[in-house]
């Protein structure tokens, strides 16, 4: 009888396991197999970086106009005509604050929420078949279609409550777009949870500490880098939406007055953002907003990638002090 | 695993609560100094001088108006309305103007629900949509602003030169429904009285959608007469893509090489790679039809003149009620129906009105002509 990973062998299992452990030593590094398996994985990966690079190379190629010639004044300029475009007086600033009201929606409403709310399935709830309904919905509601909260948005906020949100403004589309990312929130949140591994908490209840110390020192402190990746995450998503911000009424033409981007006092106003900019812009007949469009979509995705970045740096930050 | 420990109840629903009063707050916070005041009227604005030199006269009385102007309708007159807003915000800083354009019928739906002060519109207001400005006692006076052609295209690969209405017709009518080579649509053409030949060619056919102004004025245009004469609805064939951006109708018409789709003419001009036809715009008699004016080809001066078939006019809507209250609205379409249709039409690439049509949509707006 041998032990082998703490089970009991018959002789006639032992003596297989022997023998191919034996060939694996002699065979010396002729894992066909196992190199085409990396092959393919590496050629995955090459391929979608490939795609990646194409599609920052055609936005940054037909852009280029504006990102070397006159970006700062793309940065603060506003929607316009294409005599705004030739004054260079066009640009994305209306578009930049509405999509940062937006994210502090999404920030100040969804994250709280969904956090509470996974929290409270994963440490809290009893499971029974009431919480796996609850459970099962939400996963349902993250695979709706984006323009079906738009609809949402459009009767609860902007038709239900006009006067709270003031009707079709950036209020209302705070809140549309904080309700779409809800789910996302709260199911990654959950994923977070569940990985903290079960003997930390039962060591935590072990040495006497409460469900609400265990859940403060041990289980949130652990799983805060993952819960922090999923929401930032579902920011990215949210800033990147158009369909909803169509429903909720997004303005592609012109907009009066242009605030600075902090200024909240726009939210109660009409309003536009940057994906809706975008498709604003690649409806216009003249081939030169093609290049104002395509310069919007790389400020975009600067505006996304530098979020990324502070995902990344954050999610580093709490791990090591995970780790500490 | 986690509910191996027990005192599991009476938590229940307790962090939730917590979570929704505080973000219920948080948005009141937010919210809370609400009720943007329609500012409006100061000085009531000198109504009804057209000239160009409106503008030097306005632009010593600068920001003596305050108030929001709110357009929306057709996106082939949104970037008129566009500029007529960029110039306006020179003369008078304290006006707030929006503009969005989902498209003509979209535009009247919030128009006719008194959403907005102004409805751009590529087509006329339809019978329908009148009926619930009435109900909801919308009162609006039509402005014509410009004149677009529909351009109708195909591939650059097409030998084709010029269809003839029989012709779209036969390719993009009710009775089209499943042709999918242009050589299919011959038979028709013939019966219709065409003498075009047909290439034999796969047929891949592109166009706005329904909400769209330019599909209504297409259909107008171009099917209406055939299909009444032959007892069919007025429609399109309901089996091809449909878009509401035009650019990405002229994408498609770019990248198929047997397309055939139909867009504003602003929209095609500035377009490469896509062979614009010469369109035969012949009367129909008794379902022949005749030879007409001939292949003509569409060019700023055949759509000015009307030479071109497919020529609709541009308009828009502006609800009389609020024209009457609201002297933001009241100057910006001053502005509009003066220096608008002079300087902010031929900006954005579009055709101007006759000096007559001018006279006319400044008679209308000064008399304030209802309906």
């Amino acid at each position: 009888m041998a032990v082998t990973f703490g089970r009991v062998l018959d002789n006639k299992t032992s003596t297989r396991i022997e023998r191919e452990v034996a060939s694996a030593i002699k065979r010396q590094g002729s894992d066909w197999k196992g190199n085409t398996f990396y092959t393919l994985l590496l050629v995955m990966l090459v391929l979608t970086l490939f795609i990646l690079a194409v599609l920052i190379y055609g936005v940054v190629a037909d852009g280029w106009d504006i990102l070397t010639g006159w970006l700062p004044s793309f940065l603060g300029g506003t929607l316009g005509s294409i005599k705004a475009f030739e004054g260079q007086t066009l640009g994305v600033q209306q578009g930049l604050a509405g999509s940062f009201w937006i994210a502090v929606f999404v920030a100040l409403l969804s994250f709280p929420i969904g956090i509470a709310s996974a929290i409270y399935l994963e440490e809290y709830a009893p499971k029974n078949r009431f919480s796996n309904f609850i459970e099962l919905n939400i996963r349902n509601l993250a695979g709706v279609p984006s323009v079906v909260y738009g609809l949402l948005g459009l009767f609860l906020f902007v038709e239900g409550i006009p006067s709270i949100t003031g009707g079709r403004t950036a209020a209302s589309a705070g809140l549309t777009l904080a309700i779409l990312v809800l789910p996302i929130v709260i199911i990654t949140s959950q994923e977070a949870l569940r990985a903290v591994p079960a003997t930390l908490k039962e060591g935590s209840y072990g040495v006497g500490a409460t469900r609400w110390e265990t859940v403060r020192r041990q289980a949130l402190p652990y799983a805060a880098p993952g819960i922090l990746t999923g929401t930032l995450l579902s920011m990215s998503r949210a800033i990147g939406e158009a369909a909803p911000l169509i429903l909720v009424g997004a303005i592609t033409g012109f907009l009066g007055s242009n605030p600075s981007i902090v200024d909240p006092r726009q939210l109660d106003d009409a309003f536009t953002a940057m994906p809706i900019l975008i498709t604003g812009w690649t409806q216009n007949p003249m081939p030169e907003f093609r290049v104002a469009a395509a310069a919007a979509i790389v400020v975009l995705l600067v505006f996304v990638l530098l979020l990324n970045a502070a995902t990344i740096y954050l999610r580093y930050h709490f791990e090591k002090k995970r780790e500490a | 695993m986690k509910k191996g420990h027990p005192k599991m109840k009476s938590v229940s629903s307790r962090p939730w609560l917590f979570a929704l009063i505080a973000v219920a707050s948080l948005v009141a916070a937010a919210c809370g100094d609400d009720n943007d005041s329609a500012t409006t009227s100061t000085t009531t604005p000198t109504t009804g001088q057209g000239t160009s030199d409106a503008s030097s006269d306005a632009s010593s009385s600068a920001t003596r108006i305050s108030g929001s102007v709110n357009i929306s309708g057709s996106s082939t007159v949104e970037p008129i309305s566009v500029r007529v807003a960029e110039l306006f915000e020179n003369v008078e800083s304290g006006v707030n103007v929006t503009v969005d354009g989902p498209g003509t019928g979209d535009g009247f739906r919030l128009f006719c629900a008194g959403e907005t002060d102004i409805s751009g519109a590529s087509r006329q207001i339809k019978d329908a949509e009148a009926e619930t400005c009435a109900e909801n006692n919308i009162n609006w006076i039509e402005l014509r602003v410009g004149i677009d052609g529909i351009a109708v295209m195909t591939n650059n690969d097409n030998p084709l030169d010029c269809v003839s209405f029989a012709d779209l017709y036969a390719l993009v009518g009710p009775e089209s429904q499943g042709i999918n080579n242009w050589s299919d649509g011959q038979d028709l053409a013939n019966e219709l009285g065409s003498s075009t030949n047909l290439p034999d060619m796969s047929l891949d056919v592109f166009g706005p959608g329904e909400e769209s102004g330019t599909f209504d004025s297409f259909i107008e245009l171009v099917l209406e007469d055939i299909a009444d004469e032959r007892g069919q609805d007025a429609i399109t064939r309901v089996d091809y893509s449909a878009n509401a951006n035009d650019n990405v109708i002229i994408q498609g018409i770019t990248s198929n090489s047997g397309s055939l789709g139909w867009v504003g003419f602003a929209y095609a001009v500035n377009a490469d790679n896509v062979k614009l036809l010469e369109v035969d715009g012949g009367e129909v008699n008794g379902g022949e039809v005749d030879g007409g004016d001939g292949c003509v080809p569409a060019n700023p001066d055949t759509i000015a003149s009307g030479e071109y078939p497919i020529s609709r006019s541009l308009y828009i809507y502006v609800n009389a009620d609020n024209a009457a209250d609201n002297s933001a609205l009241q100057a910006y379409v001053d502005y509009y129906v003066s220096e608008g249709l002079d300087v902010a039409v031929p900006d954005v690439g579009y055709v101007p009105l006759t000096d007559d049509s001018k006279a006319q949509t400044l008679n209308n707006w000064n008399d304030r002509r209802i309906g």
